[in-house]
């Protein structure tokens, strides 16, 4: 997180990580495609000529926010392959929140296991601990056969302590409700971090309309909050 | 409340938008940009940095304000015009600027990428298309200035409609920030290419720090293992000779007259203890090879008559196992430069093998012949390749029929210790140190050795000797 006093700017930075080829960047576009364009700039992609990731994709966003307080959001992707590690763990520096994009097919169970203890890993030699980061998993290409049921993931979620979404980010479905929650866990854990709402007289409830809205959503943060699965425990804190 | 301050430039690039003009695009793209977008509509541009200095200018100023610089009056107006320009600093959308008493103007709009304002374009000045008359005003600016010449000047400015300039300002800013878009994307993938490859250099350092920690145990505790062999080979052979010795004594009847079946045990006790002294001191020469304290002592060798030794010692056992054993050599055979005991060892250890593992019926041949090789590692170096320098060395072949080594094993038998298949040892007896010591005591000749096939069936352990240096052919 940066705070620009004079500028009455901050600057959040969220990652979505996960296994190669879990849809990361997919999630990005989405989200980019989803957004007004006076909230959103240039989706930046640096990628390799087989359109993998190759360092890392960025989306700016920018809210009005409240109380003169502007709030810029810089959403980044790591690239998922293995052999990436040393970029993932550059980009993750000073992270503020993490999505953890799944596969919800059974067969890349594995997959999502081992991309999750790379984050854990990586956050630790960042000097960050998993059980404070911001944290919203989401349960990705619900469309395609051999996935684990919604009762399945349900009950899974009902243990762990995040909050969880289902998506199919090749059509947007489920990709802003991630970006919104995430930033929600994000906005949270910052603002009893530094006290933002106290200082700048921040109102939250406000600010997230007018994050909805600009995804040409009428609605408010619980809204969306319901449909998450699980993380009833975060819920609560 | 401070936050920690940016770990890499990464941060700043991306986080803080800590970026400049410059940074993102070199300034000759920079101009050649607004020269033609000034060409194209045939007004002056100018664009100022950040922090307000004129990074471009695509014309020298108009006739009319040079001329007005002649004189007092319209030195001040030139002034004014500067002043309200730079008073025009738009945050976003345009602000036009029209002090000028000829109703020239000045566009002024924000170059804006990722909500920084990171330049100030200004177009101008520029009349009006509509104006087709010369304002009075003109002719006020200062007495000085002469009316005929002032007409002609205004004549000569640019023309252009407010939507015109509109649409060509918007325009160079549209352009401006893609090319700072694509210049920001390559200033990123540069950096994290260099953070990427800083962060994986320093991963390897890690690793590499810990392997040589590692290496450098690992070497430790051998040097500890080859001396606990000594010291052990050492003292297990004092108490061994006294074995040897008295069941020797016993075997020769000097402490009375032996009955068959006593004398049967004391030589088995004999036998054995011969055995394992050849174990032991196996071993000695092993951890001597490896600790480099054992003394070769070089003089010129005549393989054929050493060879023929060889092939004498191990007759016997040779005809007890029913295979053919035979040495030849070239005629004329060029001396080897080594130590005799020990290069005899090495053929002895060979030939022992050979035949141990030649079924009855096979046969086991040395062979001893000059090869030219080829000089390398000399003082010389590369030079001498040119040349074409060789030296003579004797390649010594003991080819057998036996059972054969697999192509992977090959390097692995003079490992110490090393077996192919530890059940035929228990079949053919032997430590498991002749072919390490074998190969240490040919690299303390310069030599090599190593091993071929043999057709159709069988081993050729080859070694290859240096001749005496001196005896060099070209």
């Amino acid at each position: 997180m940066q705070l620009d006093f004079s500028a009455r700017e901050l600057t959040i930075k969220l990652v979505y990580y996960g296994p190669a080829l879990s849809g990361k960047t997919t999630n990005l576009q989405a989200l980019h495609d989803a957004s007004a364009p006076d909230a959103t700039g240039r989706l930046m992609t640096l990628e390799t000529k087989d359109d993998r990731t190759l360092f890392f994709d960025l989306l700016p966003l920018v809210f009005q926010g409240t109380h003169g307080l502007s709030v810029r959001i810089k959403v980044f992707t790591v690239p998922g392959q293995v052999i990436h590690a040393s970029t993932r763990r550059l980009v993750l520096q000073g992270a503020d929140g993490v999505a953890f994009i799944g596969d919800s097919r059974e067969s890349e169970t594995d997959a999502n296991a081992e991309s999750f203890r790379d984050l854990r890993e990586n956050l630790k030699q960042n000097g960050l601990n998993l059980k404070q980061m911001p944290l919203v998993i989401q349960f990705n290409k619900r469309d395609l056969p051999g996935v684990r049921t919604e009762d399945e993931i349900a009950d899974l979620a009902a243990q762990g302590r995040e909050p969880v979404y289902l998506g199919v980010a090749t059509k947007g479905e489920g990709v802003v409700d991630t970006f919104v929650g995430l930033l929600h866990s994000t906005w949270q854990a910052l603002d009893l971090k530094h006290e933002l709402t106290k200082k700048f007289g921040f109102q939250t409830g406000p600010f997230f309309e007018e994050v909805l809205s600009k995804f040409g959503r009428n609605e408010r943060i619980k809204d969306v909050l319901t449909r998450r699965v699980g993380g009833a425990r975060e819920a609560a804190r | 409340m401070t936050d920690l301050p940016p770990a890499n430039t990464l941060d700043r690039l991306t986080m803080e938008g800590g970026f400049t003009l410059e940074e993102l695009v070199n300034r000759a793209t920079l101009v050649e940009l607004c020269a033609g977008v000034a060409e194209l509509f045939s007004v002056p541009l100018r664009l100022f940095n950040g922090s307000g200095a004129l990074v471009v200018d695509t014309h020298p100023s108009p006739r009319l304000h040079q001329y007005f610089g002649t004189q007092s009056g319209g030195r001040r107006i030139l002034r004014d015009i500067v002043e309200s320009v730079k008073a025009l600093n738009p945050t976003s959308g345009m602000a036009i600027s029209a002090v000028c008493p000829s109703s020239s103007r000045f566009l002024v709009a924000p170059v804006i990428y990722d909500t920084r304002r990171l330049a100030r374009c200004v177009l101008g000045p520029f009349v009006p298309s509509e104006l087709e008359q010369v304002p009075p005003a003109l002719f006020q600016i200062d007495p000085g200035l002469e009316a005929g010449r002032l007409t002609e000047l205004w004549r000569e400015l640019p023309r252009m409609t407010d939507a015109n300039a509109n649409a060509c300002v918007r325009h160079l800013t549209k352009t401006l920030e893609l090319v700072l878009f694509s210049g920001h994307r390559a200033l990123l993938a540069s950096n994290m290419h260099l953070a990427s490859t800083q962060e994986s250099y320093r991963e390897l350092e890690e690793k590499n720090a810990n392997l040589s920690l590692a290496y450098e145990r690992l070497k430790e505790l051998d040097r500890l293992k080859s001396n606990f062999l000594a010291t052990v080979s050492h003292e297990l052979r004092t108490p061994l000779t006294s074995i040897i010795g008295y069941s020797e004594m016993l075997s020769a009847g000097i402490a009375g007259e032996l009955t068959t079946e006593q004398l049967d045990f004391v030589n088995t006790i004999h036998e054995k203890g011969e055995q394992l002294l050849e174990l032991i001191k196996g071993l000695l020469d092993l951890t001597k090879l490896e600790s480099g304290t054992l003394n070769v002592r070089m003089s010129e060798v005549d393989m054929t008559a050493l060879l023929e030794d060889v092939v004498a010692t191990l007759t016997p056992t040779a005809r007890r196992k029913e295979v053919e054993l035979t040495a030849s050599s070239e005629p004329g055979l060029l001396p080897v430069w080594g130590d005799a005991p020990r290069l005899r060892q090495v053929f002895v250890n060979l030939t022992e093998n050979a035949v141990k593992f030649t079924p009855a019926g096979g046969s086991v041949r040395l062979t001893a012949a000059v090869v030219m090789e080829l000089l390398e590692d000399d003082e010389d170096g590369p030079a001498v390749v040119l040349k074409g320098l060789k030296r003579p060395m004797v390649e010594v072949r003991v080819a057998d029929t036996g059972i054969g080594i697999p192509p992977e094993e090959r390097n692995k038998v003079f490992d110490a210790f090393y077996q192919v298949d530890s059940s035929s040892t228990r079949e053919a007896g032997g430590t498991g140190l002749g072919l390490s010591i074998v190969r240490r005591l040919v690299d303390s000749h310069s030599g090599l050795v190593w091993i071929e096939g043999n057709q159709p069936n069988g081993t050729v352990f080859c070694v290859k000797l240096p001749c005496k240096k001196g005896s060099f052919s070209g």
